[in-house]
Parts: structure tokens; sequence; C-alpha cells
């Protein structure tokens, strides 16, 4: 079989400080990291190979630095590494990035059997790259799955809709979006890392190389702006509850009684 | 690299290389996931917890620097610091695990081992099946390595080796110590020898385990040696070759100890960065007062400093160059950097920073022995100072 699994380099911090100025996240300050749904979707990849065989394309857009997260992949399991890297590229949407990503999927792995993406990234959650990319290659997608099987050329997939557990079947060559809910990524081992960045396949392409049309890459290919960034505003009410012990604590359930019931899942109304 | 590989012209390059970065980030995350939320616990309880060395075993951290045909990582030696440095970040006392048993438990076999040793205990060694450790100290010999009174006696093929080792790290749980011994007292130069002695030998035992100030984690033993009769296939080495290895090893262990201490600060800056930001009084975050912000800076500084000079002494090392002088300058830069940052750290966080609910009251134990074991800081100054001295001017 013939996996690619697409990745990206996202902020190691969840809470990064704003840039008041420009209203963006100061990116600078924080290292990169494999996002990681993106890192399920490589590690189901990697189970897969190993029961069926194959070869694993791990394929990342980013800036250079975004480099060392095909490192990662390979030292993981994956077999090669596709880096898309382009001044013109930068600050592209997702139509942009799912349009990028299929030429260089047709370019470097036409015959691939299954895509894999994570169901959204740490930085932007939209969650859009994996199902538009299937539509620019023009093959089925199923988005969220947990947990793939392969039987010949058809993917059964599980996940978890609306509350409902669903199974679903798929016609390979297809893209999945994985969450994080089944296939927890292995530790990489210090040496198969160490391999990875001595020894590496690791193709980089620009935008001449994949032949994109100017008009269709970047910003100025983006059919959507993002008109302002701002953090929400929470709305924490600090409730003081003073007087005795046995007073604070009657208080307490009195007043928030079914929402503590709630949190820890036990009905409280017996308790007297 | 730093220092060497020159790849924008004649500059120094001092911004880690991506692999660097990528096995830092590796390890910080192990270490956060897996000892982070028992490094307390096991502190207070003086546990060593296998259950986290079974984790470590298949990622290479019992042979880190151990070429592949025998089953290592074949790290560098600027990741190797990174890797003590990032474990001892979370908890000192596994990092003192680690870095005892790769740098002088195993690399004196794979220095001057035979090819026999080397098959026979390497792989073993390098696997993390079994853990290593290296034995000088005794009752009356500590600094001065000369006053040892272990001695070996040749018996036929054997050498019967009799004597006490105390504070031995890693000592209730290796399983092939190397241990220094006399062997020819008359000669003093060439007094000593090392044996690689298999825990399994008639007349080796295990003492108490050491009830220390900090690094309580790691079992700290003494060892008893009854007429242990060890093959002289286990001699490491020729015989009265003892204290070449000591100083060669030791140049090594430095470096592992100076990446010890400098996590232990790391951590302590970290806390108290965190602690700076969070704790009010006359309401605004104590980060707000100069005296403070003066603390953190001078810690930022020293810490950086020190580093350098650790990944110098890395540097030179993985160049083959001599590096005594810079791997005693970077041990005793870090560990001081250490004691004097974890020191700071319980000052800003004041009451709660002598408290055991908070982890710079543990830093601030742990980074004290930095100062002292694998050389005390008095005798890398005399390392040092001898260097100095000797250089023509």
């Amino acid at each position: 079989m013939k996996f690619v699994v697409c990745i990206k380099q996202v902020p190691a911090v969840s809470e990064l400080p704003w840039d008041p100025q420009t209203g963006t996240l100061m990116r600078d300050l924080a290292e990169g990291m494999m996002n990681p749904a993106c890192k399920h979707a490589l590690e189901a990849a990697i189970q897969l190979k190993e029961t069926l065989g194959g070869h694993i394309t791990a394929i990342t857009m980013g800036p250079p630095a975004a480099e060392e997260i095909l490192h990662e992949a390979i030292a993981m399991g994956a077999d090669k590494g596709v880096l898309l890297t382009d001044l013109r590229m930068a600050g592209g949407d997702t139509l942009v990035t799912s349009h990028t990503l299929g030429m260089a999927i047709a370019k470097v792995c036409p015959d691939f059997d299954l895509i894999l993406c994570g169901c959204h990234t740490s930085d932007s959650e939209t969650a859009q790259v994996g199902p538009q990319l299937a539509v620019e290659l023009d093959v089925p997608s199923v988005a969220y799955v947990e947990h793939l099987k392969v039987l010949g050329t058809t993917l059964t997939m599980r996940r978890l809709a609306d509350n409902f557990l669903e199974t679903l079947e798929m016609d390979l060559p297809g893209l999945v979006t994985m969450t994080t809910k089944h296939y927890q990524p292995r530790y990489v081992s210090l040496g198969d890392l160490n391999d990875a960045f001595l020894a590496a396949e690791i193709l980089i392409l620009n935008a001449d190389d994949l032949g994109l049309d100017p008009e269709r890459i970047g910003i100025k290919g983006s059919a959507t702006r993002i008109q302002n960034v701002y953090a929400p505003q929470a709305q924490k009410e600090n409730v003081v509850l003073k007087g005795a012990v046995k007073h604070i604590v009657e208080e307490l359930f009195a007043r928030f009684g079914d929402r503590i019931a709630g949190a820890i899942g036990k009905d409280l109304d017996g308790r007297q | 690299m730093y220092g060497f590989e020159h790849e924008r012209g004649d500059s120094l390059d001092f911004y880690p290389c991506m692999k660097h970065k990528v096995i830092r980030k590796t390890v910080r995350e192990f270490a956060e996931i897996e000892i982070g939320p028992i490094a307390h616990d096991i502190d207070q309880e003086a546990r060593f917890p296998w259950e986290v060395i079974e984790k470590m075993r298949p990622m290479h951290f019992f042979g880190l620097q151990v070429p592949k045909e025998y089953g290592g990582a074949d790290l560098d030696s600027i990741s190797y610091a990174i890797v003590i440095e990032e474990l001892s970040r979370v908890c000192a006392a596994i990092g003192l695990c680690v870095t005892v048993h790769n740098s002088v438990g195993l690399y004196p076999i794979l220095k001057f081992g035979t090819e026999e040793q080397k098959r026979r205990f390497v792989p073993l060694l390098a696997s993390g099946e079994i853990i290593g450790a290296f034995c000088i100290t005794e009752a009356n010999a500590g600094s001065d390595a000369g006053g040892v009174e272990t001695h070996a006696v040749k018996d036929g093929n054997h050498y019967i080796v009799n004597g006490t080792k105390i504070f031995v790290t890693n000592g209730a749980i290796c399983g092939a110590p190397l241990i220094f011994a006399v062997t020819n007292a008359k000669n003093s130069k060439k007094a000593a020898s090392v044996f690689i002695v298999e825990k399994t030998t008639p007349g080796y035992s295990v003492g108490e385990i050491e009830d220390l100030c900090g690094m309580r984690a790691n079992p700290v033993s003494s060892l008893f040696l009854e007429d242990c009769r060890v093959p002289e296939e286990n001699l490491l080495m020729n015989l009265g070759d003892g204290l070449k290895i000591v100083l060669i090893t030791l140049d090594t262990g430095r470096i592992g100890i100076a990446a010890q201490a400098l996590g232990i600060a790391q951590a302590a800056f970290e806390a108290s960065v965190r602690y700076s930001k969070e704790r009010q009084q006359f309401r605004q975050p104590i980060g707000s007062f100069q005296t403070i912000q003066n603390m953190l800076a001078d810690m930022a500084t020293e810490i950086d400093a020190v580093r350098l000079l650790l990944y110098r002494a890395c540097a030179y090392k993985d160049a083959g160059v001599t590096f005594s002088t810079e791997a005693a300058m970077a041990k005793l830069s870090c560990s001081t950097a250490a004691s004097r940052v974890t020191s700071q750290a319980v000052q800003i966080h004041g009451g709660y920073g002598y408290s055991k609910e908070y982890d710079v009251e543990r830093y601030f134990r742990d980074a004290k022995v930095t100062e002292i074991y694998e050389g005390t800081s008095e005798v890398q100054r005399m390392v040092i100072a001898r260097a100095v001295l000797t250089k023509p001017s």
C-alpha cells in the first residue's frame, strides 16, 4: 500500500501571546511541533504499514524550519519526506493549501492508495484542508475517523458522530482525516531520530517545481481574508462564600449542587 | 554543532541545529509525560521507578553514545548533554542514573575494553538490561583516589577482590559495576586497576541505601566485595592502568554532571519565572518588582553562560581534541550556577519555596551534590589551575 500523510508544524504552546498591534499570534516566540492530530494520522499509517507492508510519504508545507517534523516523521516510521516551501506560498488559506498539496501529491506519489490527514490543526482549527484535498484529487473522503481497517481495496472506518458510533466503508484510493482518539503516537528512539537526521530522504519543492499557477498560491490565490483575530473575552464571575465551614458547604451545594453533580457525574439529591 | 562546523563563513555558530532541537523536544516530552507526574513522589519516597526505566530502554537512553552495532543510539556529545539536561530538568535522580550509567559505567568498557569485553557487556548495558556504575569512593578515599584500600590479588586466572565502596550511584541497581582497586601498592603511578565485577559474583553484596539530602530516587548505596573471584578477562586494559582509565573517564563523566546541574538550574529558573508572574503581593505580580527582575536576569544570564561552556566541552570532545580543562570548567560553572540559581528560586518562592509542596525545594536539595560528586568544585579548580599554569606563556 502507498500511504501519504499530510503533516503540519504548529506552535508548541497552546497560549501564545498576541501582538496587540497586528492582532496576530507571536509565533516567533514558540518552538514548532508536529500538530497532534497529524501525528496520530502518521501513527495510524505506520500501524497499517506494519501489518500490510507499503511505503509512507510524509508531506508538509511551511517555512524551511518545518523540515524538522519530516525528520521526526521518518524517525517514527515514514519512508520519505517532502517539504513544500516557497515564500510565494506564504499566507495561503485552506483552499490554496489544499490545491498546493494536491499538486504535490500528484507529482510525488500519484499512485497513492490512502491519504491520511489530521482532522484539524491546533493553531487554526479549520478542519478544511483534508476534505478539500480529496476534492482536489477527486477521491472519496471521510473526516474525523477514529479507527481504520483495510481489506483488499476497501477501507473500513469507525468514527463517532453526534454520539453515534458509525462504521463506514470506502473504496480506495481515498482520503481520511484522523482524530486523536485511537492511534497514540509512539515515542521515537533517540537512535532512530539521529539516523533520520544523518540519512533521510527529504525532497524540497517550491512553486516552480510543482508548476503552480502564481495566481492560485499564497495570499494572492486565497479565496478568504481574515478580517480580524482577537482573544475571546472570558467572563469569570467570582463568588466568595463567607461564614462558618458548615454554612459555606450548605450554601455551596444549595447554589451549585446541580453543576457539581454534573461535573462529577453523580446524582447528589439523596445526599441528605 | 557549536563552534566547529562552520556553515556560515568564519563566524561561530551559536544557533542549535535542527537535530539538537528535535532531540531536546523529544526528551522533554517524554520526561514531562512519563516522569513529571511522579518526580515529586519518588523523591519523597526515595523510590527508584523501574516502570519508567522500562519505557526508557527501547528509546536508547542507556546506550546514548554507543555505536549501533552494539545496540546504541550513536549520538554526538552535544545531543548527549541535551538528553541529560532535559531528563534532569524534570527529575535529576533519573538524569543521574542515566548519565552515570552511560558516561562512567559503560563508556570505559567501550573505550578501553577488549572486543570480547565489548561484545559481552556493552549490548547488555546499552539496552538497559543491566545498569552500570563506577566505584572509586571509599571511606578514606574521595578526591584522593590514591587512598583507595580495596585491593585485588592474582590467584590463578582470577583476581580476588576485597574492599568496601561507598556512595555508589546506581549502587543498589547496577549489574556490572566497574571497581577501582589497588593491584600493586608499591608502584604509585600504576598502583590501581579497574575490574568489571558482575553482581552475581559470590561475595558481592549491596549495603543499605544512603539517606541523602537530594537525588533521593537514585538508590545510592555501599557495595561490599568479600573474596570476590573475578575472572582475569574482566580486567579493563592492563594491570596498573586504573588511574589512567579514571582520569579519562571522569572528563566524560563531568560533561554529564554539568548537563545534569544545568537541567536542575533550568527547571528552577522556569519555576521562578512562572511564579513571578502568578504570585501577587502589594496587588501586583512580584515579577513587576525590580528586585525580582534582577534575580531573574542574573539567573537567565548565568544559565546561558554555563550552557555555552558545556556545549563547548562537548564540541571539543566530538572534534577529538583535548577537552579535560573545558570539561572541568563546564562542570565547575554548571554546578555552581545550579546551586546559586536554585537558592534564588527558593528565595523568589518565599515560604512556599521552603515547603516540600513546591518543586524548587527539591531542585535546591538536588543541586548541592553536583558541586561534590564527579570531582568536587575544588578538584575542578585544581584541574583548571594546573592547565593554566602549565600553559606556555
